[in-house]
């Protein structure tokens, strides 16, 4: 299938780059555009007739406005992330901006999530690291521990004004004591210039730091005013909706034109629009269950939701490694709560089976529910829920599931649904599917799908209702038009036919042919019915081709990585399929020279690295959320940065046969269709 | 001495063998050459260090053995099954449904909600075709459509996209976020700001993000469901003082203070918790009064204004303004974008000191992506036109007044709110002597005895009949919305909440309205009020 963001009119010229690949990392705007045209030209020549040529047009390629910074002559292309290194030919038409979203037409850098029907899911194994290098981590732990107590020593002896905010202080007692902010101010300090960067711009293939310099050792952040573009490896931006321009943006801007940018008020009260109950209506068909429930912060999601669901006298059974907000509700509920380790299914038997023989505790009165609840995809593990065998587990031992699909939803399966799509599972087996849109869409918030008893309860008896004020219209509008492009569209001609059409640009309507019934089976496209009549989409988003282009990319982008990773050498978790992807570092020292390493490269790229308390204590890792924006070129340079930090840093310690990166780089597309890596 | 050297020859030769088995099977350890190496020669060079890595060692297993200890079955209530026992109790255990199918009624107030179709503001359009005067939204200051600001926005739209795709830090923050919670922060009068990108995840993570368990909290018995969730989950001691009423609250204070020194406990952190108008009843907080108890008692003041931001004070900066009390002598002043700016989020200001712990320590901020940069684009943007138009907040101020002056005198209407309140609740007064109105139960003396700090539950619990009530104000939202005035009920999880609330019909005023619209919407209520109150007797 054709990709229509790099539109491709099967010319034989394709691959006439390939012997121009000297032609990298263009200068400036004027020398990429004179690149462009003489490569038409060339085109031209070669074709005989341009009649196949779409005319050579700015508007074609890049979408140029005066204000756009992307051809903002005072930006360079010195580290080649603002054109791409191998300038499109002219048949290429792509609709993108390319530091938004990047310019990939090889149809063979594509690939499909989804797990072999009928093949077991293996159990992944995490590779333990040699002794010595958990023996050097906890060493270095107790190193900055022991230093840290040293300097607090003497530090309140001799600089007690520094502490002040640490003690007793006329009759108050310190916010936040040496004690408790012990491991902020000793260990997190030294790392600080890693997190909470500034930034600026959209935050989609790459995104623009706004440098800061720190005088005094991390304790202030002084913005020197500059900036830097750089690749972006750590946005939860897997299908690459965050987007400045495109449908979907123009989407938005059309409804805070007609709605404004707020719904004012709480959904039982006067805060519900018609564009909450349309977008809920595709939030249900997409995930195929009968009703849906979206609230406006998906932290929130979890935490005012789960409250509604179980209370005292039920269990809930939650994973180790669930997300804050999961663990924040439970909490709530005041339902008991008991842990299994992270994905092992053996361990979430025998404690169903320890659960349910004992009771409640004391009493031994039977539980009222047992709720498990787990995520779809763990975003620190990179691990995919066991959703086969929980499901089994189901059926035995009766419990309720709750399976938040934060990070999984749009992100994994052949039609981006989520786990369950992944499995080919039936999502109606699932009892609640929470996700957020925060993710894949490139919006925020939340939603709960489920049974329309369930969802209708949750509507009344969750806090969310009554109390959390309703999403704003532009995100609503944002994920409707994100998650129909996903779908793609079937036009229902109703009687005024002009309402229905106008889902389309005027202008291409005529392109467009009625063929399919409108269909609702799962995973169907969604009817034009169901989107608001003012949403105008190009074509290539109501026929759904963009929205597969999307989901190939980033199948094949994480893929690839993953393996090639693991092909250097690296200790990776987690499950091959998955857009994030944690590389092991180990030591808390490595997290923040891994980083600036990566970042003050010639090609700056800015990961997330993450350590304890939101990994295990030993376990420090850098994470790439990888995204369908990214090209192989992308993920080659991230590829070639790991390769030489990574010796640097000795971090190699993966067993397994290695290849080296050039073989990687070359061989991507067979590496990444192996059924097995080898 | 040769017998019992004899005696004791088997006990040695079992130690050496056990001794050099013991060496065999840690040089099989990979690596284990290396650490023996490691030690000798560090020994040889000082042996103190080999007794400071042994301890260290020793401190690095107790550690990792702690964190896999989990409650299991080793406590004295476990009992011992066999597998087929198991298998029979699994077998026979029955679930409760998952959820309780709704009642009718439920699915009446399900069915009741209104949908309004295209934009809202202050005479939308519902799903019904009816265009209505809207005193329900909450859109004090009528910013919601304001023009320069949704130019504002499709222009940050295009720079930044709609999500922001990460939580704060991880390269979430954006300098827009930056702006706002600066021009917050400015606005306001404190050092710092920080913002959460929900309104109602905003005081439930805040609290919980500096009190621990062992801290004490002393809190109004009618503060909000926000908070009471972050009192729950925060874990802390928390004792509660009558609503709105200071002197309860130095009482309490008092005894607090009495108590510890009785028990001679350490000296914990202290909170006050209150609301500046209350969301249960429109009721205001005195803030000087409390900012005086606050210090005199050494407490930190947790401050939430949810509802006053953006809707009192010459300029919409809420309670600090109209009191003219320095927001830097509240430790933590809570608000909501949503309500305040018609935008999305929250946030909470103060010192450098509590914004920066809450960067860390603030679940809702910390676990979740920043809110979308177009939504604090247009929170900004409100805050400028605040500032530049106090007429906006004279007008609404007005609005109030009108629509007070009209439901006042209403016989059948009982109005607890504050007269600046932008809030107004409605309750149904009864005349039968069954229902006892909180007018008069505020008018009996008070008992003596002042309520156990200890219970949410005050002495005095007026009594109502929930049902009826309810009843009848939801016959008046419908017969109000019959006359094309959208009002509603101040929906509330009952059960849930700390106490009983009596049923209200919260009104939520405009600036957007001129203030005949707003007379003419309060003649309908009261009308309806009159009617359906009317047609019980
Ligand atoms: C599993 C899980 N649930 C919920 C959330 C919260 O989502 P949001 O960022 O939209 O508040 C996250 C985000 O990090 C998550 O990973």
């Amino acid at each position: 299938m054709p990709s229509p963001i790099a539109f491709n009119p099967s010319s034989p010229s394709r691959s006439m780059f390939r012997k121009k690949k000297s032609i990298n990392a263009m200068s400036t705007a004027a020398s990429y555009l004179s690149a462009v045209s003489e490569a038409d030209a060339r085109a031209r020549i070669q074709n005989g007739s341009p009649t196949s040529t779409p005319a050579l047009s700015l508007s074609s390629s890049i979408t140029a406005s005066s204000e756009d910074t992307i051809l903002d002559e005072s930006e360079d292309n010195e580290d080649g992330l603002t054109y791409p290194s191998v300038p499109p030919t002219s048949e290429q038409v792509f609709t993108t901006v390319h530091t938004e979203f990047g310019h990939c037409g090889n149809e063979a850098f594509r690939f499909t999530s989804g797990h072999p029907l009928g093949e077991p899911v293996k159990v992944i194994h995490e590779q333990d690291p040699p002794y010595y290098i958990l023996l050097t981590t906890y060493i270095s732990y107790i190193l900055v521990i022991v230093l840290g107590h040293i300097r607090d020593f003497f530090g309140k002896r001799l600089k007690p004004n520094a502490y002040k905010h640490l003690m007793f202080q006329d009759g108050y007692a310190a916010l936040n004591s040496d004690f408790d902010s012990f491991y902020t101010r000793r260990l997190k300090l030294r790392i600080d210039d890693c997190f909470s960067h500034p930034v600026t711009g959209v935050p989609g293939r790459t995104i623009v730091l706004l440098d800061r310099a720190s005088p005094d050792y991390n304790v202030t952040m002084i913005p020197t005013g500059t900036k830097t573009r750089a690749l972006n490896i750590s946005s939860y931006n897997y299908l690459g909706f965050a987007q400045g321009k495109g449908a979907c943006s123009d989407a938005v801007e059309e409804s805070v034109n007609r709605y404004g940018v707020a719904s004012c008020g709480v959904r039982l009260e006067a805060g519900t629009l018609d564009l909450h109950v349309q977008a809920e209506a595709l939030v249900a068909r997409f995930l195929g269950v009968e009703d849906s429930l979206i609230s406006s912060m998906g932290f929130a999601t979890n935490s005012t939701i789960i409250p509604a669901l179980v209370n005292k006298g039920c269990l809930v059974i939650s994973d180790e490694f669930n997300h804050a907000s999961i663990r924040f509700g439970v909490r709530l509920s005041g339902a008991s709560v008991r842990m299994f380790k992270h994905n092992n299914m053996k361990s979430l038997e025998n404690l169903l089976r320890e659960v349910i023989s004992q009771g409640q505790p004391k009493t031994h009165r039977p539980w009222k529910k047992i709720l498990v609840i787990v995520e779809g995809l763990y975003s620190m593990e990179g691990t995919f829920v066991n959703l086969p065998k929980v499901l089994e587990l189901k059926k035995k031992y009766k419990f309720y599931l709750w399976v938040d699909e934060a990070h999984s939803i749009g992100a994994i399966g052949p039609h981006g649904r989520g786990v369950c799509d992944y499995f080919g599972i039936d999502p109606h087996s699932v009892d609640i599917l929470m996700g957020t849109f925060t993710k894949s869409f490139g919006a925020a918030g939340g939603y709960i799908c489920g049974r329309k008893d369930i969802i209708d309860r949750l509507r009344i008896s969750a806090h969310t209702g009554s109390y959390a004020e309703s999403m704003a219209p532009p995100v609503l509008t944002q994920v409707i038009a994100s998650m129909a492009s996903i779908m793609g569209v079937t036009i229902i001609q109703d009687k005024p036919a002009s309402s229905s059409l106008s889902l389309l640009r005027s202008s291409d309507a005529s392109d467009l042919t009625i063929t399919e019934p409108p269909s609702t089976t799962y995973p169907g496209n969604a009817p034009s019915t169901a989107l608001p009549s003012w949403i105008s989409l190009p074509p290539t988003l109501v026929d759904g081709s963009e929205g597969q282009m999307r989901l190939r990319r980033l199948a094949f982008n994480a893929r690839y990585l993953n393996r090639a990773l693991r092909k250097l050498g690296f200790i990776i978790y987690g499950h091959e399929d998955s857009p994030v992807i944690p590389l092991l570092l180990f030591h808390p020292g490595k997290m923040a020279v891994f980083s600036r390493m990566m970042r003050t490269r010639a090609i700056p790229i800015v990961v997330v690295v993450v350590a304890y308390p939101a990994t295990p204590l030993v376990t420090s890792r850098v994470r790439f959320c990888l995204s369908a924006s990214h090209t192989k070129e992308d993920v080659d340079t991230l590829l070639r940065a790991c390769d030489e930090i990574g010796d640097l840093l000795d971090l190699k310690q993966g067993q397994g046969e290695r290849w080296p990166l050039k073989d990687i780089i070359d061989r991507a597309v067979e590496l990444v269709n192996m059924k097995e890596m080898p | 001495m040769n017998d019992s050297t004899s005696t004791l020859e088997p006990l040695f030769t079992a130690l050496s063998y056990s001794f050099t088995t013991l060496e065999r099977n840690f040089y099989k350890i990979p690596g284990s050459a290396v650490v023996a190496r490691y030690v000798k020669s560090s020994h040889q060079n000082d042996p103190g260090r080999t007794l400071l890595e042994v301890i260290l060692i020793i401190f690095a297993i107790r550690t990792l053995l702690q964190s896999r200890t989990r409650a299991d079955n080793s406590g004295k209530h476990f009992i011992q099954f066999d597998e087929k026992e198991i298998d029979d109790l699994v077998e026979e255990w029955t679930p409760e449904p998952m959820v309780a199918p709704l009642s009718p009624k439920e699915q009446a107030d399900l069915a009741s909600v209104p949908v309004i179709v295209g934009p809202t503001g202050p005479k939308p359009k519902l799903s019904n075709g009816k265009t209505v005067i809207n005193l329900a939204s909450y859109n004090f200051t009528g910013l919601a459509g304001n023009e320069v600001i949704k130019e504002r926005c499709i222009d940050s739209l295009r720079k930044y996209g709609l999500g922001s795709c990460g939580p704060p830090g991880f390269y979430g923050t954006q300098d827009v976020h930056i702006q706002l919670e600066h021009d917050i922060a400015d606005f306001l009068g404190t050092e710092a700001a920080i913002l959460y990108s929900q309104a109602f995840s905003t005081v439930s993570s805040v609290i919980p993000a500096f009190c621990k368990r062992g801290d004490i909290i002393v809190a109004d018995r009618g503060v909000n469901f926000a908070i009471q969730k972050g009192l729950q989950i925060s874990r802390c001691t928390v004792r509660w003082y009558d609503h709105n009423d200071l002197k309860s609250l130095e009482y309490v204070l008092e005894s607090v203070e009495k108590e510890r020194r009785k028990k001679r406990g350490p000296l914990t952190r202290r909170f006050i918790v209150t609301e500046g108008i209350f969301d249960l009843d429109g009721a205001m907080s005195d803030l000087p009064k409390l900012v005086e108890l606050k210090f005199k008692y050494k407490y930190r003041l947790i401050l939430d204004e949810s509802v006053s931001f953006g809707s009192v004070g010459r300029t919409g900066r809420g309670l600090t303004e109209l009191y003219n009390v320095p927001a830097s002598q509240i430790d933590m002043l809570v608000g909501s974008i949503a309500n305040g700016l018609t935008s999305c989020g929250g946030f909470c200001a103060g010192s450098n000191i509590v914004v920066n712990h809450q960067r860390i320590n603030g679940t809702s901020f910390v676990f979740s992506a920043a809110m979308p940069p177009m939504l604090s684009v247009a929170a900004s943007e409100g805050i400028n036109i605040l500032r530049n138009t106090p007429s906006i907040l004279t007008t609404l101020q007005e609005n109030i007044r009108a629509v007070r002056a009209i439901l006042e005198k209403v016989d059948c209407i009982n109005i607890p709110s504050h007269s600046v309140s932008a809030i107004i609740h409605l309750q149904v007064r009864l005349p039968s002597p069954t229902h006892l109105t909180p007018q008069m139960a505020s008018v009996t003396p008070t008992s003596p005895k002042p309520s156990s700090p200890l219970l949410a539950t005050p002495r005095e619990v007026v009594q109502f009949d929930h049902e009826l009530e309810e009843k009848i104000l939801q016959d008046i939202v419908e017969e109000a919305l019959a006359q094309n005035v959208m009002v509603t009920r101040a929906k509330r999880l009952r059960g849930q909440e700390l106490q009983e609330i009596r049923p209200s019909i919260r009104l939520a005023l405009t600036a957007a309205l001129t203030k005949k619209d707003c007379e003419k919407a309060a003649n309908v209520l009261k009308a309806a009020f009159v009617k359906v109150v009317g047609r019980r007797r």
